[in-house]
């Protein structure tokens, strides 16, 4: 056997027995960016079900595919019929809204809730990060993750219709506005509804709750804002500035609005974009906000 | 203890010999005062942060940490201030909670690694320290299965090994014993000795239970109702009592008198023995002298000769009991 915490030196013999022993470590050491990141990483590896069991990973591969499913047929559609316009790229983010929706229930939840409820917190406050690290992580893991469906698909559908033109090149670089816009779109979307999500999960320890919370919430903005534009139907500009309760209204009219298609009032035709832009900002805003206070230090 | 802070510059590693100290360390929470200006200096050792219940160790190492702010008072800890440098100071110490602290559905190795990872390792490190932690506590083969299957023992492994993983210079477990069978406790116990002594890691072992201190520490704080009581050496020369008890072949008076004649005061019978030995309240050195010239001046054998010695339940209760006065008030 050779000396504890000593490495072999000589050729290894079969069979040969090593004292590991225990090293101190002397390697490099990273900063707080390197420690975020790498919580964000496990974060969304974990949200995903990476390495858990296949009942874990079920939920978002089925949202995936929702997701991916309409690109799938505007595409096939496209292929075969070259001058049908199966559907514009508003469109395509308001159909695959609900999906988003959906994602973001199911994940939003596993971010935070299992920390809280297995109580990890200790073991991570007591590391070189802050709580605002922690908080930080947590964004950007809910950020990353909805960009994948709000994002990732809708790129894959620019592309694709890109691809069927005859010159997929110039059609690429005609079409680079679109480009941008569904960047804008998918990044707006991806944090307005990511941090409603962490902003639910922060206040209680049960996924289930959670979950039930979002999908209730959602329901009940919607009715609100549809029952208050019909009360405010003969008080304009009050029964387009309501449609902003409803998160799928909202980002119907934040992505006509980019594209610049003309909508009806009920559906906030007369909203500028800016105001849409400004009022998911906000939510974005007080959300973090309430998340970072909920898990600041209180003695 | 009154201990004076060392105010330093900032650097990437400060030197101390202490582990941490504090000067009027205060905690309340509402009315309850959890730490009453509690003034330290504890050496980087084996330390045992003894109390009972709510007599508030978690809230002192909560404190160095900087889990918690602290009300009043000062703290430093490998000679970083807590209020200015929680986040170097964590870097360099682990932390071992009391209560669950591990998610059920990963692996002891996905989640050690991810905390050494989180402690600023690089990945591929952080996966080779974890599997080398691991094998150190005792978990070589079941690192590889989900945490939710694990014993109470093994789960006190895991968090063992994600407390030192990172390597850090001092590590704080609250109660690392608490629900462990017999046989799991001495292994567990065997384990922190083996991080300090071997490792060369700094402990502060949180206990209620005083045997565990005792076998593991070699510096013993003791709290009570938020209070320092006793912050010592378990080692120094005051906590070996200075009494000697010693038996022979003959009578202990003619052999008392002796003693008293080369000047050295014996008392008749021992109170934890019985008439039969001599008690020697104030030893010294000439004292082992004079007993080997007596028992050679009168001819008489020596049966036995030995030291009285303080346990730490002595100290403890002899301690409590002082602070809290004859009613079991806190004075």
């Amino acid at each position: 056997m050779s000396a504890p915490g000593a490495a072999p030196t000589a050729e290894p013999r079969f069979g040969e027995v090593y004292d590991r022993g225990y090293r101190h470590y002397e390697g490099p050491r990273h900063g707080q960016a390197s420690s975020v990141w790498a919580l964000a990483r496990y974060s969304m590896a974990r949200a995903l079900g990476f390495k858990k069991s296949w009942t874990a990973k079920i939920i978002p591969i089925l949202l995936y595919v929702g997701a991916i499913l309409p690109v799938v047929v505007v595409v096939g559609v496209t292929a075969f019929f070259p001058a049908a316009d199966v559907m514009s790229y508003p469109e395509y983010f308001s159909t695959i809204f609900l999906l988003e929706g959906i994602f973001v229930a199911a994940i939003a939840p596993e971010l935070l809730c299992p920390d809280r409820r297995e109580g990890v917190l200790p073991l991570y406050f007591s590391r070189p990060i802050t709580r605002l690290d922690y908080v930080i992580a947590k964004m950007l893991a809910a950020a990353i993750l909805t960009l994948t469906i709000s994002l990732l698909p809708a790129v894959i559908l620019w592309l694709g219709k890109q691809l069927l033109t005859g010159q997929p090149l110039a059609a690429m670089r005609d079409h680079l506005g679109d480009l941008g816009r569904i960047g804008a779109a998918g990044v707006l979307i991806a944090f307005y509804i990511g941090a409603v999500g962490l902003l639910v999960s922060s206040f209680t320890e049960r996924k289930g709750v959670a979950v039930g919370i979002i999908v209730l919430g959602f329901l009940l903005t919607e009715s609100l804002s549809g029952a208050l534009s019909v009360a405010l139907a003969d008080r304009p500009p009050w029964d387009q500035w309501v449609i902003l309760l409803s998160p799928s209204r909202t980002v119907f009219r934040m992505a006509t609005a980019l594209w610049g298609v003309e909508v009806s009032g009920r559906m906030g035709g007369g909203l500028p974009l800016g105001a849409v832009i400004g009022v998911m900002a906000a939510v974005v805003a007080v959300c973090c906000g309430i998340v970072a206070w909920r898990y600041a230090a209180r003695d | 203890m009154a201990a004076t802070l060392i105010h330093q510059p900032e650097s990437a590693t400060v030197a101390t010999d202490l582990a941490f100290e504090t000067r009027g360390l205060t905690k309340r929470y509402g009315s309850i005062i959890a730490l009453d200006s509690v003034d330290l200096a504890a050496p980087r050792t084996s330390i045992g942060l003894l109390g009972a219940n709510g007599a508030g160790k978690s809230t002192l190492i909560k404190l160095l940490l900087g889990l918690i702010r602290p009300d009043a008072g000062d703290a430093r800890v490998l000679g970083r201030d807590i209020r200015t440098d929680a986040v170097p100071i964590r870097a360099q110490v682990g932390y071992m909670p009391e209560g669950d602290c591990l998610p059920a559905d990963a692996t002891a190795a996905d989640f050690v690694a991810h905390m050494a990872e989180i402690s600023g390792l690089p990945s591929r490190a952080a996966r080779q320290r974890a599997a080398d932690v691991l094998y150190q506590v005792g978990l070589e083969e079941e690192r590889y299965r989900l945490i939710k299957g694990f014993s109470t023992g093994m789960k006190q492994r895991v968090k063992l090994a994600q407390a030192i993983v990172h390597d850090p210079q001092l590590v704080f477990l609250d109660e690392p014993t608490n629900g462990m069978d017999p046989q799991g406790r001495d292994e567990m116990l065997a384990l922190i000795a083996r991080i300090h002594r071997m490792l060369d890691i700094s402990v502060v072992l949180s206990s209620h239970i005083l045997d565990d201190v005792e076998r593991v520490c070699r510096y013993v704080i003791i709290l009570d109702a938020g209070r320092l009581v006793a912050a010592q050496s378990l080692e120094e020369p005051g906590q070996v009592g200075d009494a000697l008890f010693v038996r022979i072949d003959g009578d202990p008076a003619v052999f008392a008198a002796r003693l008293a004649a080369l000047g050295v005061e014996a008392e008749l019978g021992n109170p934890e023995r019985g008439r039969d030995e001599l008690t020697i309240p104030r030893a010294d050195a000439a004292a082992y002298d004079a007993i080997r010239d007596a028992a050679a001046d009168l001819g008489v054998p020596l049966r036995s000769l030995r030291a009285r010695t303080r346990s730490l339940e002595d100290l403890y209760f002899g301690n409590v009991a002082h602070q809290r006065g004859p009613d079991g008030r806190v004075a």
